[in-house]
């Protein structure tokens, strides 16, 4: 599908983030590796968040001792080669996702809608669905001021082929985990050929000739509508131009970013094929869609990215490692050990995907080191015990060099029941997006850096 | 009508003053129970004594006067509504009989409270019948001669195009097929507001909506016009997996055949197409029924191109659960690849064409034990039941190779009304060709300023590329322009110019737009658009004329799909999936079946010019085998619908068709309340207030000895708290008359064991058992019904949510529409020549 002609050039360092060196050095956020020139700690530069449905086996994921010394564990040995640049933390919960009086089931719809968000979604079929804003939108806000698209999110799984949802929750909550508001929830793409279209047009290739005339096709063609638009809103009654008013907003809006793209434009691209359609097997479809990411990153397309590897409540199969089961329904084992086995066969095939990825990220070159070091990489689920539908003791790895803020190679152990959330407030943190409290956040995490 | 609650208020709230203890409404906080008891009492008394004079008022005769109705209203009303206890924050007492249009919008909550018979409430003194109706009677007809005098239709915003209009408006603009492309699939989902995505308020515009709209018009003019560049792509047209393929799938494969699939393509070129097939597997991913061989044919708008044989190359292997690979290796590997090779590459010219997919059906059947449809389709699809038949899973077409020209596309044969001879008259050619299409996509009389925008754009795009690539551009300058987008409606400017907050006649074009939207969704046609510019809309009778052309035209389809769709939830049923352990015998098939029959059903209504009152009566209805099944109907055969007369007492009409019943329930169970609100909302206009928060979900309790209760016995809980009940009283009956319909529509008499209990009754008293009687109680109060089609037709056709001072133009739709006995035709015309629709408030200073 994916063919790449040539080799990948040098990239130019991200501009404009100048603001973020005006803000008070934080405790903890102090870089181990800070040079002497430094004089404040450069901001985390990508957000990337891999996410694990239906739980993970925790016996085999949580390594035995705690600490640098700690021992790769049969789930995490794909990720041996990284484990300088990975945190595993432990004992972090998500205390809004349990259920409250009256809510018999939605525990998977509850993790999904929790996991970025830390708030306890509304129990309804209908359409006055609520949940909260999630912490990529978050990140995505500030740094999408930079970039063509402000995030970007990926899923495996269509919603459709995949069956009922809980009963009494709507399927909004488990199709995404991406929430921008309380009330909106980000659609997540799952096509190939739709991630390329919204990264690259909907030119085939990414010849930048091409791509440079649609660019100014497009920008003649807003320029045109918006002189006429001007005009209209002139004869119109107050209550009239609001409307008028929003559009010419709107497209100020994708102006800007076809600006971006148009300064970005002379960038040379690897030059690939656009995708024709959904691959057959999870394999080729989650390496196209990382190879995809990775090309975002890569071009400064975008620089915040959610990637569902599969959906909560998901009954995938992995025939072509010899699991035709639904993923779901092995979760709830009931202790039966074939089935066990299994489970952890897809959380290691999981985690082989994962490395991929990360492969991938430290190979290609990012202003003075890789994109893997200027990146903050959450790889986790919502749920531990898939069986009895646990939202505490929740897997979780915090992975990329995080601009220097981040020193891996450590299992960190929190308290029991830490608020997940108090990771996120972290992570927004390194991102310079700082917030007073998100969901049920009782504070930071430490530890981090040191 | 209207946002306010109290005016939903469910009439049985009403604390009964000076009893106190009885139940009180759960949202008021009483603060001063006692005072509110010797208030109470007070008012007894004055009410007593208002009932003295009022007694002499009636002997001296009945003549209407307005001080004799202020007489009722202090002895019936003024009780509870003054200006001390503020029942359901309604005060009267202060009012000005005399001047009713001063305080209109209280009066037409009044009237409603009155039509519906609701007020006073049961157990309080009430007039004879006789005054009653002449007061109500003198509330409206006083309301409506001062909106006759100073009429008020209200102001519609600026109004976006919805997706389904958008989409509807390039069709017809550009005859772009819907095959070809997912218009809807491009752009985001629309809000909506009052129950309708058509609501001008709520359509914004977001930058992603603006980036959509781009992207669109960008694949759409390319799309149109046929773009030569275009490269290979691939498209995979899935046969969703719990589609049954046991028969033939539909009217466009062969007679003959048996499953597959049938898709209409987009070839956007002449050009060599590649076709794949893959069948469907079970859960070990091994193809289903490959113990025999079958055949596959593959039709290009009905010319077979291509016929496979599949299937049956190791009839000495039995079919098992699962292989291993160490000793069956080889069979297994058949099993997983057997269709490899079903591709196939052929010529086709662009357009749309028929592709079609199927097995022909074998003429004898192999002997053996014969056996039945699988019907439990988790069991057969997820481990393959022997003897199953093989099945189509998707089909992939792939293409243009090869590639010899844009051809002649519907699309293209629209557009392109000229072809420039040489260099020197393509400037002509191209505004021949762009003025029409700005003039409908506009739905003006296009300008010259219009002109050189586009080809300005033309221009531009010209010196890059050859005529059409400019073409295409300046049609994709039109389809973001603003007055393509957006329906605006113009105060007059001066000299015609109309005083602040006066109404005023829309012009009409602006009156061709609103009328192409309410019925069609979409732009109005070249015939609309000239009388419009001629002037001529302004002539009643051409008006009714064009309105009643337009609702015989096919493209009124739109009220199916749009209007009933909304209103009686049918887009609903695409989302439901009732519990397969509890419900197996459920399908996508069946669900299809559900919501063409609705939908064939409401058409029937309309292109019939029945009653509105026949949509709960009505004595036919349309079924194919799998939904005849589903309501033991017998002796239907065959994938198609065709129409039935439908003898069953309890099936007829709306409340028996399974699409209504199935989105108002749950996936495991029926739920009443739901069915109960869904009446009391959509057929009698009365929807209860929303439930108080934290409603814990109904505790499934076991009776005695573990024998588990109806549904009627568990919602019993929702009478013995009385804060429930108020509400709940009158919803639940309703729902229970339905109760040997279950979750999915089919008729049933036990429920758990139990027998089901389908007696109801309204709450002051009306008994009804069973959907007959309760279609019958219903079509007692038929006002009540068609004033809430009206409203919701009015609330579709104007885009915004219907107002008190609507009332008027409501009640003369109905008034016009009672002779005919309400059909659909004198609603929807009605409408047409409303002040509302005709009309528009000028802007305020």
């Amino acid at each position: 599908m994916m063919i790449f002609k040539k080799a990948m050039p040098r990239r130019t360092f991200l501009r404009g983030l100048g603001t973020a060196l005006a803000l008070p050095l934080l405790d903890g956020m102090v870089p181990a590796f800070a040079r002497a020139a430094d004089t404040a700690a450069k901001p985390a530069g990508r957000l990337s968040i891999v996410y694990l449905p239906n739980g993970i086996m925790m016996d085999k994921w949580t390594p035995a001792t705690e600490g640098a010394g700690f021992q790769m564990t049969p789930i995490l040995e794909p990720l041996a080669p990284f484990r300088d640049r990975l945190l595993v933390l432990s004992g972090l919960a998500h205390n809004s996702g349990r259920a409250l009086q009256g809510e018999n089931t939605g525990d998977h719809a509850r993790a999904g809608a929790t996991y970025l968000s830390g708030v306890h979604p509304r129990k309804t079929e209908g359409a006055d669905t609520q949940a909260g804003i999630s912490m990529d939108q978050i990140v995505a806000k500030e740094l999408g001021k930079h970039t063509q698209l402000a995030s970007l999110e990926l899923c495996l799984d269509t919603p459709e082929l995949l069956g009922q949802c809980e009963a009494g929750y709507t399927c909004a909550y488990m199709n995404t985990i991406c929430w921008r508001t309380p009330t909106t929830p980000m659609p997540m793409e799952d096509r190939p050929r739709a991630v390329f279209e919204r990264l690259f047009g909907d030119s085939d290739s990414t010849d930048p000739a091409v791509r440079l005339r649609r660019i100014k096709r497009d920008r003649s063609i807003l320029d045109s509508v918006t002189a006429k638009a001007a005009r209209l809103r002139g004869s119109l009654g107050p209550s009239d131009q609001a409307k008028l008013t929003e559009y010419l907003d709107a497209i100020r809006d994708v102006e800007r970013r076809i600006q971006t793209a148009e300064e970005q434009s002379s960038r040379e691209l690897p030059t690939l094929e656009r995708p024709a359609g959904v691959p057959a097997t999870f394999t080729e479809h989650a390496k196209l869609m990382f190879d995809l990411q990775v090309l975002a990153y890569q071009c400064d397309l975008t620089r915040v990215i959610t990637f569902m590897l599969g959906r909560e409540f998901g009954g995938r199969t992995y025939r072509e490692i010899g699991i035709p089961d639904g993923h779901h329904s092995l979760t709830h084992h009931q202790y039966k050990q074939d089935k066990i086995d299994k489970v952890i066969q897809i959380n290691i095939y999981h985690a082989k995907h994962f490395a991929y990825f990360l492969e991938k990220l430290r190979s290609t070159p990012d202003g003075d080191g890789s994109l893997l070091d200027h990146m903050v990489i959450l790889y986790g689920g919502s749920l531990s015990d898939g069986n009895s539908h646990l939202h505490d003791n929740l897997p979780i790895l915090l992975v990329g060099g995080g601009a220097g803020q981040i020193k891996g190679g450590r299992h960190i152990r929190y308290p029991k029941d830490t608020p997940m959330p108090n990771l996120l407030l972290t992570m927004l943190d390194m991102f310079r997006v700082p917030m007073e409290s998100l969901g049920d956040s009782t504070g930071k995490l430490d530890l981090l850096s040191v | 009508m209207g946002t306010d609650h109290n005016c939903r208020r469910c009439p049985f709230l009403i604390p009964l003053p000076g009893v106190a203890g009885l139940k009180l409404r759960w949202r008021q906080r009483e603060v001063y129970p006692r005072l509110r008891t010797i208030l109470g009492w007070i008012g007894i008394a004055l009410a007593g004594v208002g009932y003295l004079q009022a007694a002499n008022q009636e002997l001296s005769g009945p003549a209407p006067h307005a001080s004799s109705y202020r007489a009722v209203l202090n002895r019936y009303c003024f009780t509870c509504h003054n200006e001390n206890l503020k029942t359901a924050g309604l005060v009267l007492d202060k009012l000005n009989v005399e001047n009713l249009s001063a305080d209109a919008p209280v009066w037409e909550k009044v009237i409603r409270k009155l039509r519906a018979g609701a007020m006073p409430p049961a157990g309080m003194p009430r007039p004879d019948k006789a005054t009653y109706d002449s007061f109500a009677t003198y509330l409206e007809t006083t309301l409506d001669r001062a909106a006759a005098a100073k009429p008020n239709p209200g102001r519609p915003a600026v109004h976006r195009l919805n997706r389904a209009e958008y989409a509807n408006a390039i069709h017809d603009l550009l005859a772009v097929d819907a095959n070809a492309i997912d218009i809807p699939s491009l752009l985001p989902t629309d809000d909506s507001g009052y129950g309708f995505d058509n609501n001008g308020d709520v359509l914004t515009v977001s930058p992603m909506l603006m980036e959509g709209y781009l992207s669109a018009s960008r694949k759409i003019s390319r799309l149109a016009i046929g773009d030569r560049g275009a490269r290979p792509v691939f498209e995979t047209y899935e046969v969703p997996r719990f589609v049954m393929q046991e028969d033939r799938m539909s009217e466009d494969l062969p007679l003959g055949s048996r499953g597959g699939i049938a898709v209409r393509h987009h070839f956007p070129l002449d050009a060599e197409y590649v076709l794949r097939i893959r069948l469907q597997r079970n859960a070990r991913t091994y193809i289903l029924g490959l113990e025999r061989p079958h055949q596959l044919d593959v039709r290009l708008d009905g010319e077979r191109i291509k016929v496979f044989t599949v299937g049956g190359e190791r009839s000495d292997k039995p079919s098992a659960e699962r292989y291993s690979s160490f000793d069956q290796g080889d069979y297994e590997h058949y099993l997983m690849t057997a269709d490899a090779n079903l591709e196939v590459r052929f010529a086709a010219k662009a357009g749309t064409r028929l592709v079609g997919v199927t097995f022909p059906t074998a003429t004898s059947e192999p002997e053996g034990v014969f056996q039945p449809p699988v019907m439990d389709y988790a069991y057969a699809r997820d481990y393959g039941h022997p003897d199953m038949e093989p099945a189509v899973g998707s089909v992939t077409i792939g293409g243009p190779y090869d590639a010899r020209g844009a051809g002649e596309t519907l699309s293209r044969r629209k557009i392109l009304v000229c072809s420039p001879t040489g260099a020197r008259d393509e400037e002509t050619c191209a505004k021949r060709i762009l003025s029409p299409l700005a003039r409908r996509a506009y739905r003006r009389p296009v300008t010259e300023r219009d002109i050189q925008d586009l080809l300005n754009l033309y221009k531009s795009a010209r010196s890059e590329g050859d005529f059409e690539e400019g073409i295409q551009a300046a049609l994709q300058r039109i389809l973001v322009d603003p007055e393509f987008l957006f329906r605006i409606e113009r105060d007059p400017a001066p000299p015609r110019g109309t005083a602040p907050g006066a109404a005023y006649r829309i012009s009409d074009l602006e009156l061709a737009s609103r009328l192409s939207f309410f019925l069609w969704s979409s732009i109005p046609d070249d015939q609309l658009l000239d009388l419009a510019e001629r002037g001529k809309l302004k002539n009643p009778a051409v008006l009714e004329e064009q309105a009643r052309r337009m609702l015989a035209d096919p493209r009124s389809k739109a009220l199916v799909s749009n209007f009933a769709g909304q209103w009686l939830y049918l887009r609903n049923v695409q989302k439901v999936w009732p519990n397969p352990d509890v419900f197996p015998y459920f399908d996508a098939s069946l669900r299809e079946a559900f919501q063409q029959e609705t939908e064939l059903f409401f058409e029937s209504m309309l292109r019939e010019n029945r009653s509105v009152l026949d949509l709960l009566s009505a004595d036919h209805t349309f079924v194919n085998e799998r939904l005849a099944r589903h309501y033991q109907i017998p002796n239907i055969y065959g994938n198609h619908f065709r129409r039935v007369t439908v003898s069953d007492e309890n099936r007829k009409g709306l409340l028996g068709q399974a699409s209504i019943l199935t989105v108002t329930s749950y996936a495991t169970r029926t739920a009443p309340t739901i069915r109960g609100r869904w009446l009391l909302e959509n057929i009698l206009g009365t929807p209860p207030p929303p439930p108080p928060p934290n409603v814990p979900s109904l505790d499934v309790k076991k009776g005695e000895g573990g024998i588990p209760l109806t549904m009627r016995q568990q919602m019993e809980q929702h009478r013995a708290n009385p804060a429930c009940a108020s509400c709940h009283k009158v919803m639940d009956p309703l729902g229970f008359a339905l109760e040997n319909f279950d979750a999915t529509g089919k008729w049933r008499t036990t429920d758990g064991g139990n027998p089901i209990d389908a007696s109801g009754a309204t709450p002051d008293g009306i008994q009804f058992q069973g959907p007959a009687e309760l279609r019958k109680l219903l079509l007692t109060h038929p006002d009540q019904f068609v004033t809430t089609v009206t409203e919701k037709l009015l609330t579709y056709a104007l885009g915004r949510g219907v107002e008190y001072s609507d009332a008027p133009a409501v009640r003369g739709i109905l008034r016009e529409a009672a002779a005919g006995n309400y059909r659909w035709s004198a609603l929807l015309v009605g409408i047409v020549k409303s002040t509302p629709f005709q009309m528009r408030r000028s802007r305020e200073p």
